[in-house]
């Protein structure tokens, strides 16, 4: 009864309802970004009241706020941390940093889309977002998931080769060394 | 205290831009001696920073070695030259043990040996295979566009300066306008 189609289906809208609303953000606070989530999260903004609550590890957080810019060496440190977050996982892209490079596209160690080593489901704009800006991203995240079409994890498993490649392209020494997904 | 490091470096130039800075220009080889005595016998004991200065066009590079005196409240700027094809100058991590990470941003930043230098190789890049990064033949934007890649959409970018100016009937400086977009 359970593995008929129909059934599955009730039960995946259930979930997917559930874990919109309790999404335990782990906030990796890289670049300037991270001061924005202060206030999002304290009294004044307070967004705690739709569900969204800091985790203190990646194994416990559902969703990965990447907060700026991120270094070559922060990548390898974000994939490491991605790769150790259990499913149900997204990862919002937090600022213009993430999304085209913002003001550092010709960093020499900053790279540009966020989106060629790990899966983004959702774009926060801005330079910084104000932390309306965040809690409409993170409304979106949980329309997206009440959807059922935050598959980021999924993605990033089918097109392990791609992101993977690209992964290595930056660092090549250290991505060749460390273990797929298997930290 | 200026006039007495004047009494024995007569080169020290006081370039007084705040009353108690003076600068003063040593042979690459000198430096580790000059150090040594301005820090034994004149009271700088204090080493601020070294400073780097890539000169492209004079094939040179600088260092600047930033030193205080926390007695006479004086600032003595030391600088030395070294050739840019070989860059190789003398360790002086034994003077001041803070150098030593001073030296290991140099040597990753901007190619230059230092001899005797215990350090390991990887201070702040990891997994460079470049032209060290600061150094001024490295073309930035080369390197972006060859290992990572540009989100479609910047090409188009309006010159937001020159549109600012023409409405308000500012004029830009010609050395301005290779800066605006």
């Amino acid at each position: 009864m359970y593995n008929d189609k129909n059934s599955k289906k009730i039960v995946e809208t259930i979930q997917n309802w559930a874990r919109s609303h309790s999404i335990w953000v782990l906030a990796y606070g890289t670049g300037c970004g991270a001061i924005e989530i202060s206030p999002t999260m304290t009294s004044r903004y307070d967004a705690e009241r739709l569900g969204f609550r800091g985790a203190a590890t990646p194994r416990q957080a559902d969703v990965m706020l990447i907060t700026g810019y991120l270094t070559v060496k922060t990548v390898k440190r974000v994939v490491r941390v991605y790769e150790q977050m259990q499913s149900p996982k997204y990862v919002v892209g937090f600022g213009s940093c993430t999304i085209n490079g913002g003001m550092y596209y010709d960093s020499y160690n900053t790279i540009n889309l966020l989106d060629r080593y790990l899966p983004v489901d959702v774009y926060i704009n801005g330079c910084m977002p104000r932390p309306e800006a965040v809690l409409a991203g993170l409304s979106k995240l949980q329309q997206i998931i009440r959807e059922g079409n935050a598959n980021g994890a999924e993605k990033y498993l089918e097109n392990l080769a791609w992101y993977k490649e690209n992964q290595r392209k930056i660092a090549p020494n250290w991505i060749a060394k460390a273990p797929d997904l298997n930290w | 205290m200026i006039a007495q490091i004047k009494a024995v470096f007569p080169e020290a130039v006081n370039k007084d831009y705040d009353g108690n800075r003076l600068d003063l220009t040593v042979n690459k080889e000198a430096v580790p001696s000059v150090l040594l005595y301005l820090k034994d016998s004149m009271g700088f004991r204090h080493l601020s920073h070294i400073a780097y200065v890539d000169w492209i066009e004079q094939g040179e590079f600088e260092l600047v070695y930033i030193l205080w005196s926390p007695l006479d409240k004086v600032k003595l700027y030391v600088h030395t030259r070294i050739n840019r094809e070989n860059p190789v100058i003398e360790n002086i991590d034994m003077i001041w043990r803070q150098a030593n990470t001073y030296e290991r941003e140099i040597r990753e930043m901007l190619g230059i040996e230092f001899t005797g230098l215990v350090a390991p190789d990887e201070f702040i890049l990891e997994d460079w295979d470049d032209i060290p990064p600061f150094r001024k033949d490295f073309d930035t934007l080369e390197y972006v566009n060859r290992t990572f890649w540009h989100r479609p959409g910047r090409e188009d970018a309006q010159d937001v300066r020159s549109t600012i100016s023409e409405r308000s009937g500012e004029e830009i400086p010609d050395f301005a306008k290779k800066y605006s977009r």
